[in-house]
């Protein structure tokens, strides 16, 4: 089966040039379809998850920024009695940037002594106590850790906020690696930010019973007659909405990682069909020595698929690379996504590598396979 | 039994509105260990019939059988199998792959058949010696004379133990003393290894070496000479 692998290997070894050029075209082209790729991913991970679908934020309606909702911190004992409601946590959000960013910095004030049990944080490094003794203190995710080379006893400044790395933490949920926790009085008192008694959204945790648009329904019923009126929505839907502007992107970039592999289809095909015709008489010779057709015309998939596979190998590992050490996520508004890599990924990177390599051969292949073998062999 | 029969073989081309007819109602039969010239002026049909004779080359009416298989009814795929197994083929421009060394390109044909690699090695070993090419084996095609690289295309037709080789002017791209060592080895491997063997030519000398001469000529063969003369058709 493997008997011609030397022939294939060598016959693109001696236009090494022309092999190059194409290996590295198809490989800058996989690297921005992973990146791309990586994107949706992120998107469909943060609105999809089961947190996403169970949990309710409550924001002040008709806002949209953090720094423009304003909800009385106290609110979350009003939640708290509505039946379905498990717990409340009130979340004070601050940050760098409104608009979308590749460098979003996003602050979450929560009481110390709930973030814990709310969320399901594994500390890498530092300590819970720390953190919850220490009024300045943080613990960050590892993403962003990663992005400003953060690590625990850090001393971390962006505007008017000052913390100090007491821990950093994985997620199950990558976008919240990208955030920072601080004690929720530590954020509210911060100057500029002015919210003593007054938090950015409650963040609502149900019951396994309960009907999450009825009871979000309940919670805006309720608190009508309060200072802020509410909008309460499911988790996914609020962050769907908040990255509206960033979902219309994403969506248009899609199709930017088609035109990479069409790219890709292309520059293989464009390759091997030269290849082929500077080797026609070869493969006459080949079949006057007994080669099938039908050998040659795996010869010249075995050509193309190897081409595009080192191509995509490069293009996808390297990717993956980026996305592992880079730490990369964009948001807007205070919610992120998180760029990572992931086995789906590199599946897809690969498997598309393959299936690109045999579609750009087909054509040069049985060009070669089927040719007049005479009229080649006295050309 | 004749080891080739050729009956009654025609080949026409369409060349615009004319029609070609380089091989016309032929007959010929090849006897096992024959070394058979073949010689006539450009375009009489030469090396259509040999194109013919190896299966690249379908005809428009009569047969070929070699060894009692009609190789003109084969398919293209089946005609490859039987190429693999039963002939091999002699350029004039030698025709090998430039990126293979000669121990690769001696190598090809036998790829093709079920044997093992120790097997097929001693195989390929023994041919590159039959043509006085053992120390050249790792050489690539560019590394190698003209005389060299053509004894490395006769290696590469002998190595797959052919019943039938087909040669087509092997010596024509050849200086003098060159050919000379060509037409010596090849009647050398006609009559030590038995091998039969069907040559075209221009040079007279050359079709010299071969025990039966034919003339073709507009398509026919017109003259045979040589010490066997039988199963000549046309003559």
């Amino acid at each position: 089966m493997f008997r011609f692998t030397p022939y294939v290997l060598k016959s693109l070894w001696r236009h090494r040039t022309r092999t190059l050029l194409t290996v590295s075209g198809a490989a800058v082209a996989m690297l921005v379809f992973c990146f791309v790729a990586s994107v949706q991913q992120g998107l469909e991970r943060l609105t999809s998850n089961e947190d996403s679908q169970r949990t309710l934020i409550v924001f002040q309606e008709n806002r949209f920024c953090p720094t423009s909702s304003r909800l009385p911190e106290d609110y979350a004992r009003q939640i708290a009695k509505i039946p379905g409601v498990r717990s409340v946590l009130p979340v004070q959000v601050w940050t760098n940037n409104c608009r979308a960013s590749l460098d979003i910095v996003v602050f979450n004030g929560v009481p110390a002594d709930k973030l814990q049990h709310a969320r399901n944080l594994t500390l890498l490094s530092g300590s819970w106590n720390q953190f919850k003794s220490q009024r300045d203190s943080a613990i960050i995710g590892s993403n962003i850790a990663t992005r400003r080379g953060l690590s625990v006893g850090s001393q971390f400044s962006i505007g008017e906020l000052s913390i100090k790395v007491c821990g950093i933490f994985s997620s199950p949920i990558p976008s919240e690696e990208n955030l920072i926790y601080t004690q929720l009085a530590f954020l509210q008192y911060t100057k500029g930010v002015d919210s003593v008694g007054v938090v950015t959204q409650h963040e609502v945790h149900l019951d396994s019973s309960a009907d999450p648009d009825e009871v979000a329904n309940q919670i805006d019923a309720s608190l009508r007659t309060g200072p802020v009126a509410t909008t309460t929505r499911r988790k996914g839907v609020f962050q769907t909405s908040t990255l509206s502007d960033l979902v219309d992107i994403i969506g248009f970039a899609h199709w930017l990682g088609y035109a990479c592999v069409g790219l890709v289809l292309s520059l293989i095909a464009t390759t091997m069909f030269m290849s082929v015709q500077d080797r026609m008489k070869e493969h006459a010779i080949l079949q006057t020595l007994g080669v099938r057709p039908w050998r040659v015309f795996r010869i010249v998939i075995s050509e193309s698929l190897v081409l595009c596979l080192i191509g995509g190998l490069l293009g996808t590992l390297s990717a993956l690379s980026i996305l592992y050490f880079g730490g990369m996520a964009i948001g807007a508004e205070g919610v992120t996504i998180a760029f990572r890599p992931s086995v789906e990924l590199a599946i897809l990177g690969i498997g598309l590598s393959l299936a690109v390599g045999i579609i750009a051969g087909i054509v040069p292949a049985t060009q070669a396979a089927w040719m007049n073998i005479r009229q080649n062999l006295s050309s | 039994m004749a080891l080739v029969e050729i009956r009654n073989l025609t080949k026409r081309f369409r060349k615009g509105d004319e029609v070609i007819t380089p091989v016309l109602e032929l007959d010929l039969e090849i006897e096992m260990g024959d070394f058979v010239s073949m010689m006539g002026p450009s375009g009489t049909g030469k090396s259509t019939l040999l194109n013919l004779l190896s299966g690249i080359d379908k005809p428009d009416g009569g047969s070929i059988h070699v060894d009692g298989v009609e190789v003109t009814r084969l398919s293209r795929g089946l005609l490859a199998d039987w190429r693999a197994a039963n002939l091999g083929y002699i350029f004039q421009t030698h025709n090998l792959v430039p990126v293979l060394t000669a121990y690769e390109n001696v190598e090809l044909p036998a790829l093709l058949l079920p044997m093992s690699s120790s097997d097929r090695r001693k195989r390929v070993l023994l041919a590159l010696e039959a043509v006085g090419l053992s120390d050249r084996a790792n050489h690539y095609p560019r590394q190698l004379s003209g005389g060299q690289e053509q004894r490395v295309g006769i290696a590469r037709a002998i190595v797959a133990h052919p019943k039938l080789v087909v040669a087509d002017e092997p010596t024509g791209s050849l200086d003098a003393e060159t050919s000379e060592q060509i037409q010596v080895l090849l009647g050398r491997l006609n009559r030590e290894l038995n091998i039969t063997m069907v040559m075209v030519t221009h040079d007279s000398d050359v079709a010299a070496i071969a025990s039966r001469q034919l003339r073709l000529e507009h398509g026919r063969i017109v003259e045979g000479t040589g010490k066997a003369n039988g199963g000549i058709g046309n003559v």
